[in-house]
């Protein structure tokens, strides 16, 4: 991220190899439970059309070993979770998700049991006994390289080069707000995008408008355009304004006129905060962006308030004064550490 | 915006509220036409009741620092950076001469006499 330049800070350091994209771990749980379905569903939903035991083992074109459909459908969900577990243990231990590992273990691994446990349905369907199995042979080669291309693909996104690492702005808490004793002392700012506001208020229109044609008769229900409408109104309105506020609680951001839903941190939570520049192209465009920067809250291009998390995780949100906001949080984070020792 | 709420001032609360926002707008923390925050969201910073934020707030409105506007919420008037310097030197002037026997009478009567 050499684009994104610091502001009001000093020299940068590298920062802790585990910083993570907030949204990787998500991704990687719906993934999961998705391949464990499918290794699941797959031999049992066929159950009808296959012999049981099915073969399970080829010698060359040959079948030469055989389980239950039952023992089919969990054992690969058994090798799953173990790789899940990996993956796991993985981000948690060796570099965290920047070094590319888990993801790959986890996108290679699901391809790798998804086409087996496919090419195992696929060889024994329809067949009387598990000795009558077609050949695998084309849908192990094929599978292998699906592996290995899905592999090497999650690697290639999710791994960060060391450059982009040393970019990240720094760890040090800087710039630090002297907070005297005597003061309860809080931040106040918000922003908001008024092109997006716009559209929110546009989509809500139509949605209103459909909701009254249709109850009132003069339409049927068109359930599939007010639903869309509806969520897409709702969903650009909530990141269309934010508004923060640090106090000795830590940050909270609020988005939507309603400041609702909200993220917040404690001071102990945070590990150090900064201003810097961004621009929505950097951002991936506006609205709630999660890429290689970690999570931003983009509604205008300029100043965010960037916060890292002791967990690894950074969070941007686009916002007005947001040095003040980063030295005030950085003075709790002291004061939050230094009450902890 | 940066609010400082002294833990030591022995004043109402609402008076203290009302203080931070003057002084906010006095050190230039918010330019004349500015929207403040909602009331709630002052009160939640603060940690102050939402009727004490908005007694301080009309208080502000009453000095002439804020305007309320239906539909814009609240905004800093227009010179309210000098009109909340000068209210503020008034207090002061107001509490010094509380403590050498003075009225707020007695004060105007003085201000009269000025030449």
């Amino acid at each position: 991220m050499n684009d994104s330049e610091p502001v009001g800070t000093g020299p940068a350091t590298t920062p802790r190899p585990g910083a993570v994209r907030a949204g990787a771990a998500w991704a990687g749980a719906v993934w999961a439970l998705g391949v464990l379905a499918l290794l699941v569903t797959m031999p049992l939903v066929a159950r009808d059309r296959l012999p049981d035991p099915v073969a399970t083992h080829w010698n060359g074109s040959r079948p030469d070993g055989s389980m239950s459909v039952t023992s089919a459908a969990l054992f690969p969900a058994g090798v799953w979770l173990a790789l899940v577990l990996a993956a796991v243990v993985a981000r948690r231990y060796w570099g965290g998700s920047a070094s590319g590992l888990p993801a790959a273990l986890l996108a290679g691994g699901g391809v790798l049991l998804i086409g087996a446990q496919a090419s195992i349905v696929h060889a024994n369907l329809g067949r009387s006994h598990w000795q009558d199995a077609d050949s695998a042979n084309l849908w192990v080669a094929v599978v292998m390289a699906l592996t290995a291309l899905a592999s090497a693909l999650a690697c290639l996104a999710t791994r960060r080069p060391q450059s982009a690492l040393a970019g990240a702005g720094p760890a040090a808490r800087e710039p630090v707000m002297d907070l005297p004793d005597v003061e309860r002392v809080v931040w106040l700012s918000w922003a908001a995008n008024p092109a997006l506001q716009l559209t929110a208020a546009l989509l809500g229109l139509g949605a209103v408008g459909t909701a009254v044609a249709s109850g009132t008769g003069l339409t049927d229900p068109h359930w599939m355009l007010l639903l869309p409408l509806a969520a897409l109104a709702l969903g650009i309105g909530a990141v269309s304004s934010v508004r923060a506020r640090v106090t000795a609680k830590g940050l909270v951001v609020g988005f939507g006129p309603l400041g609702w839903p909200r993220r917040s941190w404690s001071p102990a939570e945070i590990e150090s905060a900064r201003a810097e520049q961004r621009t929505a192209a950097q951002a991936g465009g506006f609205g709630y962006r999660v890429n290689r920067l970690g999570t931003t809250v983009m509604l205008r291009s300029g100043g965010c308030l960037v916060v890292r998390t002791r967990a690894g995780a950074e969070f941007a949100v686009s916002i007005d004064d947001a040095e003040r906001g980063a030295a005030l949080l950085n003075a709790l984070a002291d004061r939050a550490d230094a009450g902890r020792t | 915006m940066l609010l400082k709420l002294d833990l030591g001032d022995a004043r109402p609360l609402h008076e203290q509220v009302a203080g931070a926002i003057r002084r906010a707008v006095a050190e230039g923390e918010c330019s004349p036409g500015d929207k403040l925050p909602p009331a709630r969201e002052l009160s939640r910073a603060l940690g102050v009741n939402t009727n004490t934020v908005l007694r301080g707030l009309r208080a502000l409105r009453d000095e002439g620092v804020l305007e309320f506007r239906r539909g814009r919420g609240i905004t800093v008037a227009e010179d309210a950076g000098q009109r909340a310097e000068l209210v503020d030197r008034v207090r002061q002037l107001i509490a010094e001469a509380a403590r050498v026997g003075y009225s707020r009478n007695d004060l105007v009567d003085l201000i009269r006499g000025m030449p």
